[in-house]
């Protein structure tokens, strides 16, 4: 993975004193509060319900051992012995100090890392497939063009002041891993005939209040020009983004309002009044950013078939390990390899993304004695060991099992994404984390979700949206009425090529309803379901009516639709 | 006398005398005489009153520069401000608050596209922090807010040695480049 250089050391040791500085004048009172708030924003500093939560960025979802070790060791040290692993694929800290923070800072720039952009209205940390650079159905490695506009985006003077938030997100498959279509800007890499990288570039799309889709504005646009033409989008949505309104100012809304093709017209009279070569990566630029992702020492292997793999195991351990291989274990480029999705979801105890100090210090030793070191966050909050000899698959489910991080249900209905909720964000309006726990222990039995197949199931505690309800298969999201936790329900969302935003299927519940509505969700699906047929493809075959006739009986929707629309 | 912060491109920051006057509203002053001394007016009453032969001698006189809001579009008004550019001795740009980032783009596309070397001032709700990213898209004097220190916001200019982008003071940093 890539490893800083002279100049990246320099400017992440140079923002650690600029931002002790920063807090020394807060704490002196020299700085009001509404004056530092951007500046402990821009550093991941983030005031939550109980105390400060620091995001530190995970670049591209991509991890170290050493630094897993240190992010271990900083939340023994200065939280609470764990983090959360987010939906960005960032980790977070929730209960730090503000005099503490500087000095968590300095111990990430010792291991290369930083919360810079992690929040505030500016480019946030770019987000990209946690399989890149093994996944079977590659095009393009997008690690390269993630680190070298990671470092493009870092500290950028025109754009520390947006209108609000902006979030790139990169893929390079054919299976979009990285759902570009729900950011601000989605870059989908590709090849020409000659082998040069090009960027189709998706702008506009986001969920939150306003779920949009990304509407395509350029294709074909040669890797070097990345910079000049992000920075015209940049420019256009930092001078006329709304900034009248929070719920208005993201670029999804401009893109809305001026209507896709006016808004490509004035990023292009933009980019092309700009046009300035001297902006564009060059090849030596490339080459030192790139070399970092080359293939590691891979053996020449022969390709083992999943059975020959089961029955090499014990014979008490074969169903479980079969039903691992089938759901965490992903085929990859290179014969007799294979990665490993390590689940942060099992059922019954912490929160979904969590990860205790001992948990990361077992991941990390999993990875240095697995998968050369390395490890990926992913957006659904688990964590990935890509380069696995399938040789060893079984020696490291033993293994991980003992870290509690084998349970098979990557994909399934329990593998959810759940944003803090109102247990810790000061932002919800209802609580996430006991609506899983509840629902994942209605659906504790591992046969039936094997049964059900893939089905994904996104929860968030407010209309921000952090834990992508909106392209959930099933999306759950906590609102707020008369002072009160209640739970609105969408169907038929989606990720990855088939991205889609899910319906409402009708008012909302409360928090003790929520095992059985979900029940009766999946009870519907499983008695109109042709044989092998997803939940998804269930519910885009017989549409919602049939979902909404079940869960809500005929006179309550009489009575509350008149009331809550 | 008030005081603000220079930094023109290739020199040393520093604390200078400030001679300007910001005149903040249009409407006030259209019908009233021009206050005496050196004034920073609004570039909408620059639109209306550049050929008031009240203005002539003053113009001439170098005491009238523009200052920019957030809703003056400098793309938009490209004609005129080429036209007028020579008789400008200085072009400001407003932050109402400071967490409105439109100057900043006002900023590099004025320097980008219009004047590589007239002095470009930052006013209005101009806070210490932002003084790095200000004078990286083009600004070169910067009229504080009342409440910030001068002497803060003088050493901001020494935190960083290294950047990431071009910006209008350097390229970004290469390995060979770095000092430190």
């Amino acid at each position: 993975m890539y490893q800083y250089d002279a100049i990246d050391q320099q400017l992440v040791d140079e923002r650690v004193n600029q931002f002790k500085d920063q807090v020394q004048r807060r704490i002196r009172d020299e700085i009001a509060e509404d004056d530092f708030k951007p500046l402990r924003l821009q550093n991941g500093l983030y005031m939550q319900r109980h105390a400060y939560m620091l995001r530190v960025a995970i670049p591209y979802g991509m991890l170290s051992s050493r630094q897993l070790r240190k992010l271990a060791d900083i939340s023994d040290r200065y939280d609470r012995g764990y983090g959360h692993f987010t939906t960005r694929q960032n980790i977070q800290f929730n209960w730090v100090t503000l005099e503490e923070s500087p000095a968590i800072l300095a111990e990430l720039a010792s291991v290369e890392m930083h919360a810079i952009q992690t929040s505030g209205n500016v480019v946030r940390n770019i987000t990209s497939d946690p399989f890149a650079g093994v996944a079977k159905d590659e095009q393009v490695d997008p690690r390269p063009i993630c680190e070298l506009l990671r470092q493009w985006s870092t500290l950028h003077p025109e754009f520390a002041f947006l209108p609000r938030k902006f979030k790139i997100a990169i893929n390079g498959a054919d299976h979009d891993r990285a759902v570009i279509l729900a950011h601000d800007v989605g870059l989908q890499l590709k090849k020409d005939a000659s082998g040069e990288i090009l960027v189709d570039v998706y702008v506009g799309g986001g969920l939150g209040r306003t779920p949009i889709l990304g509407s395509l504005i350029k294709t074909d646009l040669p890797w070097a020009k990345l910079p000049s033409y992000l920075s015209a989008i940049l420019r256009v949505y930092n001078r006329f983004g709304r900034r009248d309104n929070i719920y208005k100012a993201r670029i999804k809304i401009l893109v809305k309002a001026l209507g896709p093709e006016e808004f490509t017209r004035q990023v292009e009279a933009q980019w092309q009044d700009w046009q300035d070569t001297s902006e564009d990566f060059l090849p030596t630029e490339w080459n030192r950013v790139a070399k970092y992702f080359s293939a590691p020492n891979y053996l020449k292997l022969a390709e083992i078939t999943s059975s020959s793999l089961i029955a090499l195991a014990p014979e008490k351990e074969q169903k479980s390990f079969g039903r691992w291989l089938t759901r965490n274990v992903k085929h990859h480029q290179q014969p007799g390899y294979a990665s490993v999705t390590l689940s942060l979801k099992p059922h019954g105890t912490a929160a979904a993304g969590d990860a205790s100090s001992l948990q990361m210090r077992q991941v990390a030793d999993l990875a240095d004695e697995y998968s050369f070191g390395e490890l990926r966050v992913t957006h659904e909050q688990n964590l990935v060991l890509a380069d696995v000899e399938q040789s060893r698959l079984f020696e490291l489910y033993q293994k991980a099992s003992e870290a509690n991080l084998v349970i098979p249900n990557i994909g399934l209905l329990t593998d959810m994404i759940v944003c803090p909720g109102g247990d810790f964000c000061s932002l919800a309006n209802a609580k996430s984390l006991p609506i899983a726990s509840a629902i994942q222990e209605r659906f504790d039995n591992l046969d039936y979700l094997f049964d059900l197949g893939e089905i994904s199931l996104n929860i968030s505690g407010c209309i921000n949206s952090c834990g992508h309800h909106h392209i959930g298969n099933i999306g759950i999201l906590g609102v707020d009425k008369d002072g009160s936790e209640w739970y609105q329900v969408t169907l038929g969302g989606a990720q990855g090529n088939q991205t889609s935003i899910g319906k409402v299927i009708g008012p909302s519940f409360g928090a003790e309803q929520m095992p059985d509505v979900i029940s009766d969700v999946i009870n519907v699906y499983v008695e109109n379901r042709e044989p092998s047929e997803t939940f998804a493809s269930t519910v885009s075959r017989i549409g919602i009516t049939p979902f909404k006739e079940r869960v809500y009986p005929v006179k309550n929707i009489v009575n509350e639709e008149s009331t809550h629309a | 006398m008030h005081k603000i912060i220079s930094y023109k491109k290739l020199a040393t920051p520093s604390i200078q005398d400030d001679v300007w006057q910001v005149i903040r509203s249009d409407k006030e002053q259209l019908s009233a005489d021009l206050p005496d001394g050196k004034l920073i007016v609004p570039f909408t009453m620059w639109l209306t009153e550049q050929h008031n032969p009240k203005w002539t001698q003053r113009i001439k006189a170098g005491d009238i520069a523009v200052w920019f809001g957030v809703e003056d579009d400098v793309q938009l008004q490209a004609d005129v401000i080429q036209q007028s550019l020579g008789v400008w001795p200085l072009i400001a740009i407003d932050f109402p608050i400071y967490r409105d980032g439109r100057g900043f783009s006002t900023a590099a596309i004025l320097r980008k596209r219009f004047t590589a070397d007239k002095e470009i001032r930052a006013i209005g709700d101009v806070l210490v922090d932002q003084l790095i990213q200000m004078a990286r898209v083009g600004f070169d004097s910067f009229d504080l807010r009342a409440d910030q220190s001068i002497e803060v916001g003088l050493a901001q200019f020494s935190i960083y040695h290294v950047s990431m982008q071009n910006d209008w003071r350097s390229a970004r940093s290469q390995l060979k480049t770095v000092i430190s």
